[in-house]
């Protein structure tokens, strides 16, 4: 087995679908906030049994917290064996990564059968692999903050968000599960944040490099505005959970810009798509 | 009540615990190293096997094991320095070159259609190994002197009896023409032949000496 594996060739069953990034952003049902009108361009967007798509929004979500699980454990578990022990990894960060493994494997049985209960089926959406490619890197500092950091902190906000779905639902089955979930994804980001201040303290340049990667990981995950403090984002900023997980108030704020400036760039990249198709409406109707 | 201050017998009439045991604190040392390299090995190996398994149940089960394994490991570090060993990577090593060989064979599979071969490699071949080097060791050393390990190889055999018999079922589960009783079987025949050049997770003498 070599060292380092590419994404393109991560192992998934006939039931999934991958796509990327760029496949995710094109996609027109992502759409909203551009306006203020109409269904999808509300100004409230955040993920609560009051809004009408609630249930397809709730399973959807779902299905991307099994899918990033997955990826998850696979992350971790790369780290368990791309890097040598103590020359390129301590021992104990491998130790950790292999806890973390664990917990990621309870999480995908979790979410399978939280999936399964919210009525979707393995599959029903497509996999974004963007997770496991910020686990792709070849230092290890590199991948605790681009995945423990960045990745498990959007986890944080994506499971506070569905415990608060789940509790305003009526639905004490998925608000327990996403808060016993909640608890080990705090326990993963003080381990990055711990590891990450332990491996670069004599390394100030390396530690700088980690956190610019961290921001743009972070930019990338919120996913052009899906999470931030703002209401017209599914997903909020859970600061509280954060700040448990290691996590200092200047660090919080600078993800709740990085988070609002990624939400603003999509409304205005959205704003300009419709302009265009408004322009090509008309053109197509002689106007 | 019975008189308190009455002379008893240290050890109790049903505790049948005994001094004498095959190892001394060196030997003892050198085989728990060669555990911790082992387990090390096989944790690493796990993890990174995840990503290359297209079948669901089989990633998540391989993601528990690799834990089991790593704690397994950490066990084996903390008890290194209380056997004289204060730098614990200098026992952390193969039993020999030829067990190194085993593990570069049995990490060798990684292509999405070979977990028959990843899972052979592990239960059927290294795991028994663990099993039989972990049970000939509990009951060969000192009951009273080596207690600490004592205990450390009863929380570990549970695991591995554990793991072993998921990887068994995982195994019988995949395996469903007669070409793949021959895949799984070759398999593991070439890792057996290296395992018996090994001799065993300590070596040879890992099960003593006939």
């Amino acid at each position: 087995m070599r060292k380092f594996f590419p994404v393109e060739e991560l192992a998934r069953d006939e039931r999934f679908n991958k796509i990327t990034m760029k496949d995710r952003q094109n996609d027109p049902r992502s759409v909203f906030a551009a306006d203020g009108e109409g269904d999808s361009k509300r100004a409230n967007f955040r993920l609560t049994p009051a809004r009408r798509d609630a249930s397809d929004g709730a399973r959807g979500l779902m299905h991307g917290i099994f899918v990033g699980e997955i990826q998850a454990l696979e992350g971790a578990g790369r780290t368990c064996w791309d890097f040598e022990t103590e020359t390129e990894a301590p021992f104990a960060l491998k130790l950790d990564m292999a806890r973390q493994c664990w917990d990621e494997a309870r999480h995908v049985e979790i979410s399978v059968k939280l999936s399964d209960w919210m009525g979707t089926e393995i599959g029903q959406y497509a996999e974004n692999t963007v997770l496991f490619e910020a686990a792709c890197s070849t230092d290890p500092v590199m991948r605790l903050a681009g995945v423990n950091r960045a990745l498990e902190g959007l986890a944080i906000d994506v499971f506070t968000t569905m415990k608060e779905f789940g509790d305003l639902a009526g639905d004490p089955y998925l608000e327990f599960c996403e808060d016993w979930m909640l608890a080990d994804e705090v326990t993963h980001v003080k381990m990055g944040s711990d590891w990450l201040r332990k491996m670069t303290e004599k390394d100030p340049e390396r530690r700088n490099k980690a956190l610019e990667f961290q921001s743009v990981v972070d930019k990338l995950f919120s996913y052009g505005g899906t999470r931030s403090d703002s209401s017209e984002s599914p997903i909020g900023l859970a600061r509280r959970f954060r700040e448990l997980a290691g996590f200092t108030d200047e660090e919080v704020e600078s993800i709740a810009d990085v988070s609002l400036q990624a939400l603003n760039e999509r409304k205005l990249a959205v704003a300009k798509m419709l302009g265009a198709a408004d322009s090509l409406t008309a053109a197509a109707a002689g106007e | 009540m019975a008189d308190p201050y009455k002379a008893r017998a240290p050890f109790a009439p049903w505790d049948r615990r005994t001094l004498p045991g095959l190892f001394d604190v060196e030997e003892s040392a050198r085989r728990v190293g060669n555990f911790k390299w082992a387990e090390m090995k096989l944790f690493e190996a796990l993890g990174g096997w995840v990503a290359t398994v297209p079948e669901l149940d089989v990633k998540m089960r391989l993601g528990t094991h690799c834990y089991k394994h790593a704690w397994h490991a950490e066990l084996w570090h903390k008890r290194l320095p209380e056997l004289r060993e204060m730098n614990p990577d200098r026992l952390t090593v193969a039993a020999n070159d030829a067990m190194t060989r085993f593990v570069e064979a049995m990490t060798e599979p990684e292509a999405a259609d070979q977990t028959i071969e990843k899972l052979v490699g592990v239960y059927r071949v290294f795991i028994p190994r663990f099993i039989a080097a972990y049970t000939y060791h509990l009951n060969g050393t000192s009951e009273i002197t080596d207690a600490p390990t004592i205990r450390t190889l009863k929380l570990i055999l549970q695991d591995e009896f554990e793991d072993w018999r998921d990887g068994e079922m995982m195994i019988q589960s995949l395996i469903e023409t007669p070409e793949e009783v021959a895949r799984a079987a070759a398999h593991q025949q070439k890792l057996e032949t290296i395992m018996i050049e090994a001799g065993g997770l300590a070596g040879p003498g890992t099960l003593g000496s006939q």
